[in-house]
Parts: C-alpha cells; sequence; structure tokens
C-alpha cells in the first residue's frame, strides 16, 4: 500500500533532463549563427535620370575626379586638403549652386568617398555623384 | 518509521533542483533567437575609407560588395551587373525591412560603383546609397 504510493509520487515529478537537452541544443544552434555586424556608412547620391541630366539651369561646382586620382575644383588641379577652401570658395562666389561629383570610371571608390565626405563637411547641398564621359 | 522518513528526505535532496539553471536558459535562448540576423554576408574581405560623416545602420539587411578587382559579390558569389537587381528582389522576399548596404573596396573603379549605385536607387528607392566605412 505504502510503496504504490511513493512511487505515483515518484511519476508525478515530471523530468525535465530531455527538455533541458533540447533546449541547450536551440541555445548552441543560435549562439554559433548569430552573427554581430556592425556596419556604418555614409550616404552618397546616385546620378540623377539621364533625361534632366542636360538641362542643368543652376550653375554647378563641378569636382572632377581623373583617372589618375588627381582632383580638379572647377577645372584647377587641387590637392585633397585643398578640396573643401576650393569648395567652399566656388560657393562663395555662386551661392544655391549644387556640386556635382564627377569621377572617371577608372578612379579610386576611396577618393570618391573621401570628395564625398568633405562635402558633407563643408555642407554642401544637392550633391551628385556622376561618372565621366571618358 | 523515522528512519525511513529521514531517508525519503536526503533522497530528494540528492535529486538537484534544474529549474533555476533552466530559467536561465531559456533567457539567454530567448536573447539569441531575438538578437539573430540572418545575413547573407557577401564573404570578401574589403579595404574602407575613414570619414567623419557616418551614421550606424540598423538593422542590417543585404549587404553588396565591390572588391579591390571591381567583381561584385552578394551572398558569396560572383554577381554580374546585369544580375544585381534580380539578387536584390531575391534577397528582399526574405528580409522586407533590412537596411541595404554598399561595402565598396578603396581600390575598385568608380564605374562600378556608381553604376551599382544606379541599380540600387533604381530598385530600393533610396535617395543616398549607404556606402561602408571604418567602423569604430
Amino acid at each position: 500500500m505504502r510503496g504504490r504510493a511513493s512511487r505515483q509520487s515518484d511519476e508525478a515529478a515530471v523530468d525535465l533532463t530531455p527538455m533541458l537537452d533540447v533546449v541547450f541544443i536551440l541555445l548552441i544552434f543560435f549562439i554559433v549563427t548569430s552573427t554581430f555586424i556592425q556596419e556604418e556608412a555614409l550616404g552618397a547620391e546616385p546620378p540623377p535620370p539621364s533625361s534632366n541630366a542636360p538641362s542643368n539651369p543652376a550653375p554647378a561646382i563641378i569636382v572632377y575626379i581623373d583617372e589618375a586620382d588627381q582632383i580638379r575644383v572647377n577645372r584647377k588641379l587641387t590637392d585633397i586638403s585643398a578640396v573643401r577652401g576650393g569648395m567652399e570658395r566656388a560657393r562663395a562666389e555662386n551661392p544655391e549652386s549644387a556640386l556635382i561629383i564627377q569621377a572617371h570610371p577608372e578612379a579610386r571608390t576611396g577618393t570618391i568617398i573621401e570628395v564625398r565626405d568633405i562635402a558633407y563637411d563643408a555642407q554642401m547641398e544637392r550633391v551628385n555623384i556622376v561618372r565621366s564621359a571618358g | 518509521m523515522a528512519r525511513k522518513a529521514r531517508e525519503a528526505a536526503s533522497s530528494a535532496e540528492d535529486d538537484v533542483n534544474l529549474t533555476p539553471m533552466l530559467d536561465v536558459v531559456f533567457i539567454l535562448l530567448i536573447f539569441f533567437i531575438v538578437t539573430a540576423q540572418f545575413i547573407r554576408e557577401p564573404g570578401v574581405e574589403i579595404d574602407r575609407v575613414e570619414v567623419n560623416n557616418k551614421e550606424r545602420l540598423n538593422p542590417l539587411g543585404i549587404l553588396i560588395a565591390i572588391d579591390s578587382n571591381s567583381e561584385i559579390y552578394m551572398n558569396k558569389q560572383v554577381v554580374p551587373m546585369s544580375e544585381v537587381g534580380f539578387r536584390i528582389r531575391e534577397l528582399r522576399e526574405d528580409n522586407p525591412k533590412g537596411r541595404l548596404v554598399v561595402q565598396a573596396d578603396a581600390e575598385a573603379q568608380a564605374g562600378v560603383l556608381i553604376d551599382l549605385m544606379e541599380v540600387v536607387n533604381d530598385i530600393d528607392g533610396l535617395g543616398r546609397v549607404p556606402l561602408s566605412v571604418v567602423n569604430d
């Protein structure tokens, strides 16, 4: 009589071990597959649609990057450290002018990103990055 | 009689109580489930540029890389320019609201980057395409 009663109370306690195994396997799966990727990015404008490219009424400051990574601000050859000064001078002459970063297709990507960063520093508005024909 | 009762009590104490550990494990499990991001990485190392004006992008969704040989990588495969739009749409099915980031190597050709930005803008309609820079 007493024996049966004690067996019943043993069965009433739920055995958690199999569930713990499953939970551990899930935990290990999520630890292994989780990737903590962090990205910081600089926003860069794509070229405008080609339909309104030819008509460009506002005067624009053109920063041209050639295939040898030389930078020209309004056709004047400029070192990377002097680009900001050149941009601000051109804007002082022509406020409201847009900035066009024109890159030769074989120029370095890094140079474009640096010039776009300088344009953010100089608080230029209406920036576009386009490719030059050549 | 009394001895029997004491024996039963000691055998109950021999059984380790797993409930607190189970609680901790469940909390860890829920943490990892919630933070898990399933991103298809491009799988190439790129050389990033250091800039002043950057913004942290969260949550990430789609990563497109241009390596130093100006080849486009998505999901550990080289993707020709004509297929990039299709691949973006494909990845958008899995991840409708993750941010898209272009990881362009500093030595890559500007022409490829500008073409890619045009495609990304057509498909994803971003005014500005985020370009990955040095992370701190």
